[in-house]
């Protein structure tokens, strides 16, 4: 089977009727889809193939063969996030961040295709993606601002300066 | 304290959202091998014959570990504190849950590992299963623990106790008694990211194990006390955790995992199926509570009497530990001078519970904030005002007699009352946390009152 997986042709020999997932995660080692509950139910391993976003751990790689695969290390890199990873990062959209790859690429989905995507649109699009940390609030605002294109990739830089720590004995470390 | 109220990057949030962050299961090791579990089927069954040949012998199985493989089988997630063992890692004779783990099997794939666990013979009698924590104390409930129906530790008592004051004065004196039985029911943590663990043998002897746990150094002492094992011989890789919410307080990974790589000198690796996160991991107890309170008709509460019933499941694990946590919260954020509380650890056949934000305290808070809309209604008060009178302030003393020094509850109740616009008489409004005088110290609060300021602390001992 024959893939192209962020813009790379990879040529695939895991079994016909092994998941996307699994062939992403265990033979190309790509590793940003999760493996939440292999039947469809959390969102954690959807990637986007041939840009729409799909589950990856109930796509049989037969059926799948020749698509173009991308995965949250296809979009931006840590220099040079995308819009909706910058945003995800300055919304506190990920906590734990195990379910926001998942999250990401579908954010990533409905602005490609809808790009004003409304507050209605995004929960759409997000309604099967489960997150047990932050609530969703700080999620759909993310996708929110960058729907309409309101980021800031620059990272927010800390706005105070550290405190020298008081050393009691000299020539301690603090 | 520059740092509270500004935007600061998170350290880790360019790792989350380039999928750089690696969790347990991301971790590549050459040969790694993969694990599947046998697991009860049975809420409480005697195992009358268990033969792990057949799997052992089916090509790409590299080890079957049971029971007779764990050189310190039972023990306490809590044995370090006091808290006697009565869990076997592995199940021995019997099972007392469904999802128990009896043995485990390390193969080339994860489906030669599954293979070899239904080629693992076993036979079970089955015996009736307990689930009812209100019937722990009945003859004829089945007899399910070691221990019997009851956790039997807490010093010389089988329940975790708190007495103070005069209770049967306040009842005797109370206008009204108000009395109700709250009963939250258990919740699955269910993170997203499922129990792992990777353990690789090292060349010198040592294991590297990569654990998901929310608690690293208790991990590795329990992985410890089940090898024999010197705590210098481990190297425990973690702090990275897909979502835990305590319910990767218990070790449940690790070790299982560890004896696999012993015996096939291989890496290997565990990830729970999410049918198994939701069948065999600990969740939040169940709970049942009672409680009567003695109340003035002005709103003043004299006195608590509380029952608590926690279900444990069907090993004690942590449940002492949360029942004496809830124990010392009973009468919330609000000050009660006479109390009387027991709270007793159920076993049953569920899976045994655990830690979820808040450990025995968010049961209780439940409990204790609905009784107050309870005796508020039952007096025909204002919730709030009721709240605001009775709430905890300087020099008040806890149930287990602890002087409070600074507490927020007045300045909370007035926030939240002023942020949801809800109209209090001005005499409310200007509540303080302020040491009780005037109308707020009523004769029932002078002789719990400790301290003579607010920097000392423990004068009510």
């Amino acid at each position: 089977m024959r893939l192209t997986v962020n813009g790379e042709p990879r040529d695939l020999h895991s079994p016909p009727l092994t998941s996307l997932l699994t062939a992403l995660r265990e033979e190309l080692e790509i590793t940003s889809p999760k493996a939440g509950c292999h039947q469809g139910g959390c969102g954690a391993c959807t990637v986007l193939v041939d840009g729409e976003a799909r589950r990856s751990c109930l796509l049989p790689l037969a059926a799948v063969d020749g698509a173009a695969i991308t995965t949250l290390e296809g979009l931006g890199t840590s220099d040079n996030l995308s819009s909706v990873q910058a945003a995800f990062d300055e919304h506190y959209a990920a906590q734990c961040g195990f379910c926001t790859s998942g999250f990401i690429m579908a954010a990533t989905a409905l602005i490609d295709r809808t790009p004003k995507a409304s507050r209605e649109d995004i929960l759409t699009a997000l309604s099967g993606h489960v997150c047990r940390c932050t609530g969703y609030i700080k999620i759909v605002s993310a996708v929110e601002a960058a729907a309409k294109g309101d980021v800031h990739p620059e990272r927010v830089e800390p706005s105070f300066e550290p405190e020298e720590a008081e050393v009691l004995i000299p020539g301690s470390p603090a | 304290m520059k740092a509270v109220g500004a935007r600061l990057p998170r350290y880790d949030g360019v790792a989350h959202v380039t999928g750089q962050t690696q969790y347990v299961d991301d971790i590549r090791i050459r040969g790694t091998l993969w694990t599947k579990a046998l697991r009860s089927p049975h809420h409480n069954a005697a195992i009358t014959r268990l033969d792990t040949s057949k799997a052992e012998a089916l090509p790409g199985v590299h080890a079957v570990v049971t029971h007779k493989d764990v050189p310190h089988n039972v023990y306490g997630h809590l044995e370090a504190l006091g808290i006697p063992a009565d869990e076997p890692l592995l199940a021995v004779d019997e099972v007392r849950y469904k999802g128990q783990p009896i043995a485990a099997v390390a193969a080339v794939d994860e489906d030669t590992a599954r293979e070899a666990v239904s080629l693992i013979e076993i036979e079970y009698e089955e015996r009736p299963a307990f689930f009812d924590i209100r019937k722990a104390m009945d003859p004829d409930s089945p007899q399910i623990h070691q221990w019997g129906p009851v956790y039997p530790h807490f010093g010389s008592y089988n329940h975790r106790r708190v007495r103070k004051g005069d209770i049967d004065a306040a009842f005797e004196q109370a206008d009204t008694i108000v009395e109700g039985v709250y009963r939250p029911q258990a919740i699955e943590h269910c993170p997203i990211e499922p129990q792992t663990a990777l353990v690789v043998p090292e060349a010198n002897g040592r294991l590297t194990i990569y654990s998901c746990t929310q608690a690293m150094y208790f991990s590795m002492g329990v992985v410890a006390a089940h090898l024999q094992w010197p705590l210098n011989k481990l190297k425990f890789v973690g702090g990275t955790v897909g979502g835990g919410f305590g319910g990767k307080v218990d070790t449940a990974s690790e070790t299982i995992s560890a004896l696999l790589a012993l015996k096939a000198k291989r890496p290997v690796k565990w990830r729970w199926t999410r049918e198994e996160e939701f069948l065999a991991s600990s969740t939040r107890a169940p709970w049942h509570m009672e409680l009567a309170d003695a109340v003035t008709s002005d709103g003043w509460i004299l006195g608590r009497r509380m029952t608590t019933l926690h279900d444990a499941g069907a090993y004690a694990r942590f449940s002492p530990y949360g029942v004496t946590k809830h124990a010392f919260h009973h009468t919330g954020a609000y000050t009660i001078p006479n109390v009387h509380f027991d709270g007793f650890v159920v076993f049953t056949n569920r899976v045994p519970t655990t830690a979820m934000r808040g450990f025995g305290v968010t049961s209780v808070s439940f409990a204790v904030e609905t009784h107050m809309n309870r005796i508020a209604e039952v007096l025909g008060i204002d919730p709030l005002q009721l709240r605001l009178k009775n709430a905890n302030r300087i020099g008040d003393t806890t149930p287990n007699r602890v002087v409070l020094k600074d507490p927020s509850t007045v300045p909370v109740v007035l926030a939240a009352a002023d942020r949801v616009g809800y109209d209090l008489p001005d005499e409310y409004k200007s509540m303080t946390n302020e040491r009780r005088s005037g109308d707020l110290l009523p004769p029932h609060l002078v002789d719990q009152l400790g301290g003579s300021d607010a920097s000392t602390n423990g004068g009510g001992r």
